[in-house]
């Protein structure tokens, strides 16, 4: 009886937006007669942070602080269409289109300034809240007064309008599943290592460390990916060896209908996490941003089964991977079936044996 | 001072964590009703009778609902895109899984919704369900769904998502080796602290004000007015904070029911699912089995692959076709295979529908692909690390259903990795790159994958 360590290891790949897209975003920005700045947009904040992350593109974006900004996505009145916080589209398609809205904005505060200080507006910048001359710093005008010189002189609202949509990919060959444009707004990368302790006296399996490294194209909210990633890690923890809503599957019974029957991950299950960032941007999203709110939790999961082999020499390949499962992986000690060339893995779960003939899986010698 | 880039506090985060955000179930609206549902006892039947006679007369209860009260029964999750439905909003002749709605009460008060529930008459003749995803295509097996067993309408009719590329025959007897795998996820709950919520204002205009959890506010308005067949003019949805989603909240699960109750009673409604119903009858991620069989040689290229996908749907389509077609774009992870053919199945079963959640599609096939890739390591006698930066796609591959890798990071992120762990790798594997292939790096197997970037 004894504890065993493990280390185990996966690298994982994920698309950015609407498989096959297709999926719009739009937002639009109006400002205030000071100069403050509201946002418009459709996206729900499912905790993803995507309040924070467009508010911040918007305030880079015109040049102006970031607690100048309001962002409403309140309802469906007032905002246009977002398709939806799902599929890692909220930080690059939503964001791309307040970025393509705040260019907009920017664009009608330069014009409205250059008339103000009498500058062509292709020689000025916005930096901090301030029309400023190229070159001649001197020669400014705060954005508020440029908003107010719009409102109460021009009679004119600065706004914008702003929305991002890549085309539908179709499967132009069903047979061979090709299609006709890239299916996605970017592909994001990741990899994991998990460190596991095995009780093979209680079948326990303890995740105590993981280390991911993700490419994010561009980190616009360090501290809100790093908690995505976190987050995410958790999530892959509970895949890996906790939760389970059928957990004699297929069998429907002894689902659990509460917390008490449902393993979902805790604080005294977090393993030590270290998160790498690095940045390889994107060609076309919001200052080469990513989507990595989803792959999050897809490492884990295969990182830590390798790290159960690597413990305890048997592979457990149902999720989660849970004491009964170790117990009685480690009473069965199954080999692989060799047969030629072929080595054979995990027979008995297989269709050719479970199945009445119906489906096979054929694989060629 | 650069936004982009900072480490600014989240938005919302301070009223979130003091409790002061305003979520759907903190809206207060007088005269709300209290709603609350009659749902399916059993896993498979048909109903064989169905009175709310006894429920609409009670005191106190002023609207019950059935299928009859739906303008537009089936809509499916997928209608937009052309995916025919399948999916009443309330069950009409059969039952399809445990806990699926049948018919919904509006009361003054909680206890009188259970009661008037309770006084709904239902009588069903069961019938043997369908629960292994791998017994569905047996010819002994209960035909479960009005399309089959499974989900029959890809592009041209087709009854199974398919990727083809290269010469698989040729991969296989070529290779030195054949490792085969069966990989199975569980079902998972969405587990979000706030369960699925809503609230429908009938206003005095005639539009609908509904409060709503979605993560996707469009997206349901669209399905919402579907259902009802109304313009979207006549709705107004305010949501956009979520307590908690994962994509458990795309589902649009509660606010046609309550637009209907809504317009039936002429009063504000409020349907807030307990805790044992978020577990027992929302939608889960979905099981999935997962057969890969990889055609590799000695010295650790993976020059072919074979795989069999049965995704269990549950008892409708819901996202399903989309996920499995996600998952088929991503069957061959991290990695450039030159010779592919995959087949997957969207299976019914009689369990709660299953639904997107975080990863969609692509968190089965990760665990099932790089297990897999563990273990062909592990039978070749090879480093881990360096099989997989040996197949890792670059800049200029071509994935599997023939797109141009135009920024693949594979590379760097297992060499950040290895040093992270002190993992050994050796010269070559330490400085190689992401760029496009040359030299030893670009066997004669891999010639035909590398296309040009600079067209995608």
């Amino acid at each position: 009886m004894a504890k065993h360590v493990g280390r185990g290891f996966a690298a994982i790949e994920y698309p950015t937006g609407m498989n096959q897209n297709g999926d719009p975003s739009q937002a639009w920005i109006k400002v205030k007669p000071d100069g403050r700045i509201d946002v418009f947009a459709g996206t729900s904040d499912i905790g993803n942070g995507s309040k924070t992350i467009q508010s911040q593109i918007v305030a880079e974006t015109i040049g102006v602080p970031y607690d100048w900004i309001t962002y409403d996505n309140s309802n469906t009145d007032s905002s246009p269409v977002c398709t939806g916080t799902f599929a890692s589209r909220a930080t690059f398609v939503a964001g791309k289109a307040v970025e393509k809205a705040a260019l907009k904005v920017r664009e009608q505060i330069l014009e409205i300034a250059g008339k103000e200080l009498e500058i062509d507006p292709g020689d000025l910048e916005i930096t901090d809240g301030e029309v400023v001359a190229k070159g001649a710093p001197q020669k400014k005008i705060g954005v508020p007064d440029v908003a107010a010189a719009a409102t109460w002189g021009h009679g004119e609202l600065i706004t914008g309008v702003g929305a991002q949509l890549k085309p539908y990919a179709a499967i132009v060959e069903p047979e061979t599943g090709k299609v006709d444009l890239p299916p996605h707004s970017a592909i994001s990368y990741a990899a994991c290592a998990a460190e596991v302790e095995v009780d093979d006296e209680t079948g326990e399996v303890r995740v105590t460390r993981l280390v991911q490294c993700y490419d994010v194209g561009r980190a616009i909210n360090p501290t809100l990916v790093e908690g995505q990633i976190e987050g995410g890690a958790v999530q892959g923890l509970g895949l890996g060896v906790l939760e389970n809503c059928y957990p004699y599957y297929p069998s429907v019974e002894h689902r659990g209908g509460e917390f008490g029957s449902y393993l979902a991950p805790g604080m005294e299950d977090l393993p030590q996490i270290d998160t790498i960032i690095i940045e390889n941007p994107s060609a076309d999203g919001p200052y080469g941003a990513k989507g990595i709110g989803e792959m999050a939790n897809n490492s884990q999961p295969p990182a830590i089964a390798a790290a159960v082999y690597d413990a305890l020499g048997v592979w457990i390949t149902e999720l989660p991977i849970t004491p009964e499962r170790v117990l009685r992986a480690l009473e069965a000690k199954a080999e692989p079936g060799r047969e030629g060339k072929k080595v054979v893995f995990d027979e008995e779960l297989s269709v050719n044996t479970v199945s009445n003939g119906g489906m096979r899986f054929e694989v060629p010698a | 001072m650069k936004a982009v880039g900072a480490r600014l506090p989240r938005y919302d985060g301070v009223e979130h964590v003091t409790g002061r955000t305003t979520f759907v179930d903190d809206v207060r609206i007088p005269g709300t009703l209290w709603v609350k549902a009659l749902r399916s006892p059993v896993h498979r039947a048909d109903i064989t009778a169905l009175d709310t006679g006894a429920a609409e007369s009670m005191k106190g209860v002023h609207a019950v609902i059935t299928w009859k009260d739906v303008p537009l029964l089936e809509y499916g999750h997928l209608s937009a895109l052309g995916i025919p439905a399948d999916e009443p909003l309330l069950a009409k002749d059969d039952l399809r899984y445990k806990g699926q709605p049948i018919a919904l009460v509006a009361a003054e008060d909680e206890e009188t919704a259970l009661e008037a529930v309770d006084a709904i008459k239902l009588d069903v003749s069961e019938k043997p369900a369908l629960l292994d995803v791998r017994q569905a295509f047996d010819a002994d097996a209960p035909v479960i769904h009005q399309w089959g067993n499974w989900y029959p309408h890809f592009e041209a009719e087709m009854d199974r998502r398919q990727i083809r590329k290269g010469d698989i025959d040729k991969a296989f007897d070529q290779a030195d080796t054949i490792v085969q795998g069966v990989y199975r996820p569980a079902a998972i709950e969405h587990v979000p602290l706030e369960t699925q919520v809503c609230q429908v204002v009938p206003e005095a205009s005639g539009r609908l004000t509904i409060y709503s959890c979605t993560q996707a506010l469009y997206f349901s308005m669209g399905v919402v007015a579907a259902h009802l067949q109304i313009p979207l003019n006549r709705l107004k949805l305010v949501g956009g904070t979520v307590g908690g989603g994962f994509g458990g909240k795309v589902d649009t699960a509660t606010e046609t029911m309550c637009s209907l109750l809504a317009l039936k009673s002429g009063r504000p409604v409020k349907w807030r699912w307990t805790r044992e119903e978020e577990f027992l009858c929302s939608s889960t991620r979905a099981p999935w089995h997962m057969e890969i069989a990889d055609a590799v040689t000695s010295d650790g290229w993976i020059v072919g692959r074979k795989m069999l996908t049965l995704h269990d749907s549950g008892a409708y389509a819901r996202f399903s076709p989309y996920g499995l077609t996600k998952h088929s774009f991503h069957h061959t992870g991290a990695y450039t295979i030159p010779n592919l053919s995959f087949d997957g199945y969207v299976v019914f079963t009689n369990r709660v529908p299953t639904t997107a959640m975080r990863g969609f599609g692509v968190t089965s096939v990760s665990f099932a692909a790089e297990t897999h890739m563990s273990r062909v390591a592990e039978v070749l006698g090879l480093d881990p690390y360096e099989v997989r930066l040996k197949n890792a796609n670059r800049i200029g591959d071509t994935s599997p259903n023939g797109v141009v890798y135009t920024d693949p990071s594979t590379v760097p992120t297992i060499q950040a990795i290895a040093d992270a762990m002190g993992h050994e790798l050796s010269a070559e594997y330490r400085t190689m790159n992401r760029h496009q292939r040359e030299g030893e790096l670009l066997p004669e197997h891999l010639v035909t994958q590398v296309g040009n970037p600079e067209e995608h």
